[in-house]
């Protein structure tokens, strides 16, 4: 499990994260979400140890993550900007993480070599910003990893490979437990591999859910009021709505089965609930935090 | 396997192998480069040889004398340069947020970081010295003049060294955050008390009477390299031995005896300032942010340190270079400053200093806002040290050491210097003090210097003009140091009190006479001497260095010619061109003595004038003149000027003779 109990970073009297707690079940596939500025990577830096929390906790498997090399050793991360030496090659870096990881598979790194067919003798400097991603995510995965950290980690990926990468990163959580906590503005792409969410602005954790509860919590209704009736009605607990001719479309906070009951008051003519997307879900649970697609004419 | 038990096996330690391989791999350029210059040496020592250059043809004796010369003289300068780069290499993951968080991701704990990249570090230092070494040792031996006693000090003292610059630039590489910053710090910080004092003195010599901007070295300890290559040294100690040349001619020659290290501990000291600096380097880590990649000082308590550093020497080498400019006609021209201007010019650019370091903090320009109280700050302490200065509110200008308060006091006055040491020249210590008060009473009066330029009608300068220096070495081994250039005049000179007075009466005792020559003083030997011989036309001249016995017979003649009055006394006002012959005789002492801080080499120029029957009778004796080719420096100044005016008629010797 990973766990951050009321984290607090601050850069120079900003608060990078201000008070953020998250929990992260083991063997889960944990999406982090949020605006650009949230605090997303610098919880994932604190998490992988390159940051040290100024208060609160950051565990993983109940022990302090900061230099802790014995549990570090469990953990992969692959940041969004990685780095690798400026002269290295594919084979140069596996020999580095080899050296620090005791439980780095060479078995499975010549496995995932037939995998992303890159030539190990290449100069990492030499490939594509893909393929490098590639690289990252083929040590990182030959490092047998009881947790994996990804920032932004398919950013770059052609489709076939995003695909690719995110079946052997399921592959390891199927198999292995492995526990991932993922950061990315992907929400479709974390909508298929994420069973926990967790939504961050302004160095907080608005919410965490499993994906299932989150779309359980919030419900998206197509309703056609009777005639004469051209406004929603003041006393609904709307987070948004919209019309297009007489069908209005209504976001509301609560399950499909109390808002059907709140709105049969009316005697709608068609009420017709239909699951939220995990984009939708974002964009209205931070429209709540004031951020939100501002109608701006310029 | 659980991870409990994966994660006990050797890779999770305190040191990675891994990375101090990479470390060497990655950087091979730099020690590979550094091992090649090193190897060129042995090599054209090796080829020298081998072609029979008797210069390389040494006395294993030599060869020690030879790496002692290279580790006091040559090693802290290479080790100061090449440590830095060693340090940029190997701490440069430091400085860029990308790479810091990547080894700080992995599972290794910064004390192992730490060891890895320091080990690292010091192997590359090392490398180049192994090989060069390794070579010339090869080079010895195949020769026979391999000596191990001397080989085992040198890669003591090589490893000491390299230690020392290693771990201190290591050591600022915790304190900035920026790859380029570090060697301007690390450079900064090795020579920051020497540049301090040298400035300080400088500003202090533009307000003080008597203060002369110079380096006492009393702050060289916190200038490692200056206090290697002033303290560290090789004594050498020859034989004189009567050689027969090949075609029959005797001569002289010196062969070495002994060679020993001066002050080796030094090495040792700093091995163990390293050790600390190395410790407290390790601390800084360990407390270090990551984010702090990309800043000049990374460590928030040293900000304003630096800020109001870089704003302090801002203000002292700005403000100073700024008056140069707007106020002065030159720089150092021996004049006094006006203390509003240079505030003025201080506080200008001492707060250029304070903003500069304040944006290099923030990375970024703006400010402003909200900094008027440390840039008020600055202002405030450029006026008041002018202030203190110009009104010597510190006594430093006043400062005469009572007696009994130094050890010694050192003379330099009329182109000598003397020694004189409390016990011993009391009466004398009695009169350069109330010299030393005489001067100081009219410091008003020298704070003026347009009597330099002042002239009588016919163009002559109104003033004679001497140089007194006076050093007094206090009880706690500091020295206290005076400059004067004192104006003199005939009339002043008869006046009863004034400094001229003192002067005359201190100098032209006969005591002080036989002090310049340190005669009945066991404490020094005469080592040697040289003499040149000029004549009119050039074509006679001829120079000649003494060995110690012919110096010491020209000295005891010398010495006679003291008794007999014929020599000694300082005459003012004339300027000695026509009654002093044109040779320049010079006698160089040693002097032994344990624990002591008088100079251990001291050197005399000896005006030799007609009247010196003794010296002359000796130098004719031992064949340095003869008593018929010897011209006055008169009469070489006439024949060169009558050269200048008719260059188509020079002027027959034989007339000049006559």
């Amino acid at each position: 499990m990973i766990e951050v109990k009321s984290a607090v970073k601050r850069f120079d009297g900003f608060a990078a994260l201000d008070g953020a707690s998250l929990t992260v079940p083991a063997g889960s596939v944990y999406g982090l979400v949020g605006p650009n500025g949230a605090g997303k990577s610098t919880v994932i830096r604190c998490l992988t140890g390159v940051y040290r929390q100024d208060e609160g906790a950051v565990q993983i498997g109940g022990a302090d993550v900061w230099e802790n090399a014995a549990l570090k050793a469990r953990v992969a991360a692959i940041p969004d900007d990685w780095y690798y030496f400026l002269q290295a090659t594919v084979r140069d870096m596996m020999r580095f993480y080899r050296g620090f990881y005791p439980s780095f598979s060479m078995e499975r790194y010549e496995k995932l070599k037939e995998v992303f067919s890159i030539d190990e003798k290449k100069t990492i400097r030499r490939l594509s910003k893909g393929m490098q991603k590639q690289v990252a995510f083929w040590l990182a995965l030959s490092c047998m990893p009881d947790y994996l950290i990804l920032d932004e980690p398919v950013d770059g990926l052609d489709p076939v490979m995003r695909r690719q990468v995110w079946s052997l990163v399921m592959g390891d959580v199927a198999q292995r437990g492995t526990t991932v906590l993922v950061s990315s503005h992907n929400l479709r792409e974390l909508e298929d591999v994420c069973d926990h969410v967790g939504i961050m602005d302004h160095g907080k954790v608005l919410l965490e859910r499993s994906l299932a509860q989150l779309q359980d919590n919030m419900v998206k209704l197509q309703v056609v009021f009777p005639d004469g009736m051209t406004e929603v009605p003041a006393e609904l607990p709307v987070l948004h709505a919209s019309r297009i001719g007489r069908i209005h479309t209504l976001i509301m906070r609560m399950n499909a089965e109390e808002a059907t009951a709140k709105l049969s008051t009316y005697n709608p003519l068609l009420v017709d609930a239909v699951p939220l997307t995990l984009e939708e879900i974002f964009i209205y649970e931070l429209g709540g935090a004031d951020y939100a697609v501002k109608d701006i004419v310029l | 396997m659980n991870w409990e038990v994966r994660t006990m096996r050797s890779k999770i330690s305190f040191f990675n192998g891994t990375l101090f391989r990479k470390n060497l791999t990655r950087f091979w350029p730099l020690w590979g480069g550094a091992s090649f210059l090193g190897a060129l040496f042995p090599l054209a020592l090796w080829l020298n040889i081998s072609r029979g250059d008797s210069f390389y043809q040494r006395t294993p004796l030599e060869y020690t004398s030879a790496y002692y010369s290279i580790l006091t003289e040559i090693v802290p300068i290479i080790c100061l340069l090449y440590a830095i780069l060693c340090a940029m290499a190997v701490w440069s993951y430091l400085y860029n947020a990308r790479s810091v968080g990547m080894l700080h991701t992995l599972p290794i704990r910064r004390e192992g970081l730490f060891a890895a990249n320091f080990l690292s570090g010091m192997a590359m230092m090392l490398i180049p010295y192994a090989v060069t070494g390794a070579l010339c040792v090869l080079v010895s031996v195949l020769y026979g003049n391999f000596e191990p006693a001397g080989l085992f000090t040198t890669i003591l003292g090589v490893l000491g060294l390299s230690f020392f610059y290693f771990a201190s630039a290591t050591c600022v590489a915790f304190v900035t955050g920026n790859l380029l910053a570090l060697p301007v710090l690390y450079f900064l910080l090795h020579f920051l008390a020497a540049a301090l004092e040298w400035i300080l003195t400088e500003l202090a010599s533009c307000f003080l009477v008597g203060v002369n901007a110079f380096y006492t070295g009393a702050s060289d300890v916190l200038s490692p390299t200056i206090h290697f290559l002033r303290h560290l040294g090789v004594d050498r100690t020859y034989e004189e031995v009567e050689r027969i040349s090949s075609n029959g001619y005797h001569y002289t020659d010196s062969v070495l005896t002994a060679v020993r290290l001066e002050n080796f501990w030094i090495i040792g000291v700093y091995a163990l300032v390293g050790a600390a600096l190395a410790a407290i380097a390790l601390a800084l880590y360990r407390r270090r942010r990551s984010e702090s990649a990309g800043d000049v000082v990374a460590v928030g308590w040293m900000k304003p340190l630096f800020r109001y550093g870089l704003a302090a020497t801002a203000a002292l080498v700005g403000g100073r270079a700024l008056y140069a400019l707007f106020w002065e006609d030159s720089f150092q021209n021996g004049s006094y400053a006006e203390a509003l201007p240079m505030a003025v010019c201080m506080a200008v650019a001492g707060v250029i200093g304070y903003y500069i370091a304040s944006m290099l903090l923030a990375k970024s320009l703006k400010v402003f806002r909200g900094s008027w109280i440390g840039a008020g700050a600055v202002l405030v302490a450029c006026a008041a040290l002018c202030a203190v200065l110009r009104f010597d509110l510190l006594g430093i200008e006043s400062r005469v050491p009572e007696a009994g308060t130094f050890t010694d006091v050192r003379l330099y006055a009329a182109d000598n210097s003397y020694t004189l040491c409390t016990g011993e020249d009391d009466a004398l210590i009695s009169d350069v003090l109330a010299l030393h008060r005489a001067v100081i009473h009219e410091a008003e009066r020298l704070r003026d210097t347009s009597w330099r330029h002042e002239t009588t009608e016919d163009g002559k300068l109104l003033y004679a003009r001497t140089y007194m220096t006076l050093t007094y070495t206090l009880e706690n081994g500091r020295e206290v140091r005076r400059s004067y250039d004192l104006p003199l005049t005939k009339e002043r000179m008869a006046e009863e009190g004034t400094y001229e007075q003192l002067l005359d009466q201190l100098v032209n005792q006969q005591v002080m006479k036989e002090k310049r020559l340190h005669l009945n003083d066991s404490r020094y030997t005469v080592s040697g001497g040289s003499l040149w011989r000029y004549t009119p036309d050039g074509a006679g001249d001829e120079g000649f260095d003494l060995n110690s016995r012919e110096a010491k017979t020209i000295l005891e003649a010398v010495g006679q010619d003291v008794q007999s009055g014929n020599w000694g006394d300082v005459t003012w006002f004339d300027s000695d061109r026509d009654s002093a012959y044109a040779l320049e005789l010079s006698l160089y002492f040693d002097r032994r003595e344990e624990n002591s801080r008088v100079p251990a080499s001291d050197q005399i120029s000896i005006t030799v004038r007609p009247k010196m029957v003794h010296t002359l009778d000796c130098l004719d004796a031992l064949g340095l003149i003869d008593r018929n080719e010897l011209f006055t420096w008169g009469q070489l100044d006439a024949y060169n000027d009558a050269e200048v005016q008719y260059t188509e008629m020079a002027v027959p010797v034989e007339e000049m003779k006559r």
